[in-house]
């Protein structure tokens, strides 16, 4: 082992993730003595990409290319993945906290033989192991886990590391190959991409704001109260299982047990009472705010500030003072 | 069609969590272990695939300690399952997700298997590496975050969408694969009393578990948040005044404000 840390970029649009810069972030945090950090990009928008990996202070980037890549399953770009930390001798790899991340964990733990952690919150060395704490059950708990020894990949929580700051660094690339993909991933095929909503803001997992609205709102058409309060603030919008159980908005709106998992900055939730299965999706958010004219609802209970009262009065009137406040 | 689904016993949702005496994982003494969120709807899925396409069959497979993974199982089998793996050995909360998919896959082995359908991620450790370190290991694709499963039975292949953080990806993927289900269904179905009572008596094929020495996580410490300590309620006279109030808050104090 070298000591090595190869974070894997995630690219999207053209552009590496903003989730990319909290994955150097770790990485840079654990690399051992003089030993390098490598950044690696995938697929035909890689090389455009990569020299982003720059304004994170990456002087290395590995660019695999190839645009066979692009529409195939992430399970071909672990291929290429493991190749090149097993040719660096890495002992780490860093991939962001994003689906892509997640999958793409899983496929290298077996592919590269080494033990892999999601949803990591902190992770240090410790002599020659590595400790991570990550949030379980719905963030109602932490758990500390720690390999002993050997090869890691950590797959980190959104928003639980701040990217590097500082003066970008001009970039070196590689070109890598791939090689020839097995004939099982090629014969599965992406027929096309839909982006959530049209003119939608970010992403539910990727946003550091989150506006969600539960059956409260009463109907499909004033749902849209969420939706300008979500504008307003520059954030994603979700839901409570009501409001996608009835068809007011689609089911990948739904936050919770059964719906997505998020942690942002700031959780708004509005005509949400705050039953289990949705608070283990929204409860490791770091302020939360709650919206509800039931005092007893249990949304205030995990909320750090509430106003009880309309939402049909309070949201318009919110969403008026932040287009002000943000104006001034 | 083969359908194979693997499933998890899991705390269920209501379980007030405590740490062991050892200090590293959650304490099960007297924890109900149920089967729950995306397992429930992978299994769901399995029966609705099954009901459409004429001559498949459900396999439950579970890989866990006695008595929870045989109750799961069982009720699994009351909800529909044709078949019943249980492969006996240690996991459960605290393991090591990528070793219990080492541990099933070698078991999947000699067991048909067009579908694997897994849930999106367990409800304890919400780890979500599961199906694709099975996949890796079975040699074939994996796709996670996927809702709205069809099969398509003239191109023989499935199509679904894989829920993605920037929206959603229509995907054709013919057979066989891994499926980790991210569907949450409006009613999920509920097992009828016969049907319960039969299946405390259905056979239910019993497996060692494989040894599998390899890299893998040790829980080396569970522990409980401070409590919230509930919401302060900012009080107003008016709307107006209480927009104010709290983008001032989420300003100032909170410092979260765009
Ligand atoms: C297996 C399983 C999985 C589940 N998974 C999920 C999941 O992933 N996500 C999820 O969200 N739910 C999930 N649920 C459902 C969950 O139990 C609740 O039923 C659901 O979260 C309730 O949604 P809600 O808060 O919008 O509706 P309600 O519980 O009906 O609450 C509506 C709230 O709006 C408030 N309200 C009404 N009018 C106004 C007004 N004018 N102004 C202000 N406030 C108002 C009310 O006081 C109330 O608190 C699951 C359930 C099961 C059994
Ligand atoms: N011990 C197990 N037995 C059977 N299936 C499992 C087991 N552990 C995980 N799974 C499956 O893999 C999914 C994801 O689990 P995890 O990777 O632990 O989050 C679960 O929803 C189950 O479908």
């Amino acid at each position: 082992m070298t000591g090595a840390v190869l974070v894997v970029g995630e690219v999207q649009g053209g552009h590496l993730t903003p989730s990319t810069g909290e994955a150097v972030a770790v990485g840079r945090s654990l690399v051992a003595g003089a030993a390098e950090l490598v950044g690696y990009a995938a697929g035909s928008a890689g090389a455009s990409a990569a020299p982003e990996f720059g304004g994170w202070g990456v002087a290395r980037v590995l660019v695999a290319a190839d645009p066979a890549l692009d529409g195939a399953p992430v399970a071909a770009t672990a291929i290429g993945v493991a190749a090149e930390a097993e040719r660096l001798g890495a002992d780490i790899v860093v991939v962001p906290g994003s689906t892509f991340g997640r999958a793409l964990s899983a496929r290298l733990a077996i592919r590269w033989k080494a033990a892999a952690v999601t949803g990591v919150t902190e992770a240090r060395r410790d002599g020659s192991s590595l400790v991570v704490a990550r949030p379980v059950f719905g963030g109602r708990a932490t758990e500390r886990r720690r390999v002993d020894g050997g090869r890691v990949i950590l797959a980190l929580r959104p928003h639980a590391f701040a990217s590097p700051a500082g003066a970008p660094t001009p970039v070196r690339t590689e070109e890598v190959a791939v090689g020839p993909l097995p004939p099982v991933l090629l014969s599965a095929r992406r027929v096309s991409v839909e982006p959530t909503a049209k003119g939608a803001g970010p992403s539910l997992t990727d946003a550091s704001i989150v506006v969600s609205g539960g059956r409260g709102l009463r109907s499909a058409e004033e749902f849209r109260l969420v939706e300008d309060l979500a504008v307003s603030l520059g954030a994603a919008v979700g839901a409570s299982r009501a409001v996608t159980d009835a068809g007011w908005r689609p089911t990948s709106y739904q936050v919770g047990q059964t719906g997505r998992s998020v942690s942002p900055q700031l959780y708004v939730a509005v005509g949400i009472s705050g039953a289990i299965q949705h608070l283990v999706g929204m409860m490791s958010s770091r302020v939360i705010v709650a919206i509800n004219s039931d005092a007893s609802a249990p949304i205030f209970r995990v909320a750090d500030y509430g106003l009880v009262g309309d939402l049909f009065q309070l949201v318009p009137a919110l969403t008026a003072e932040v287009r002000r406040a943000r104006a001034s | 069609m083969e359908i194979v689904v693997c499933l998890k016993p899991v705390p269920e949702a209501e379980t007030r969590l405590r740490v062991a005496s050892n200090g590293t994982t959650l304490d099960v003494e007297g924890v109900k272990f149920v089967l729950a969120g995306y397992d429930e709807s992978a299994l769901e899925q399995a029966l609705l695939l099954k009901e459409a396409v004429p001559g498949s069959k459900v396999h439950a497979v579970s890989f866990g300690p006695a008595p929870r993974t045989e109750e799961v199982l069982r009720s699994a089998i009351a909800l529909g399952a044709d078949l019943a793996t249980w492969i006996e050995g240690p996991s459960g909360p605290g393991a090591d997700p990528v070793t219990a998919a080492r541990v099933v896959a070698a078991a999947l082995a000699d067991v048909p298997h067009d579908l694997v359908l897994c849930g999106k991620q367990a409800g304890d450790d919400e780890a979500g590496l599961f199906p694709g370190a099975l996949a890796e290991t079975l040699g074939l694709p994996d796709f996670d975050s996927v809702v709205d499963l069809r099969w398509d039975a003239g191109a023989g292949r499935f199509t679904f969408l894989r829920a993605t953080d920037a929206g959603g990806e229509r995907w054709q993927v013919p057979v066989p694969c891994v499926i980790g289900l991210q569907q949450a269904w409006n009613d999920p179905r509920t097992a009828k009393l016969p049907n319960i009572l039969k299946s405390r008596k259905a056979p239910i094929a019993k497996r060692a578990a494989a040894e599998v020495p390899g890299p893998a996580s040790v829980p080396v410490g569970f522990a409980l948040p401070p409590p919230r300590t509930g919401a302060r309620l900012i009080d107003y006279k008016t709307p107006d005044e209480a927009a104010q109030k709290l983008v001032r808050i989420l300003r100032e104090e909170a410092k979260v404000f765009p």
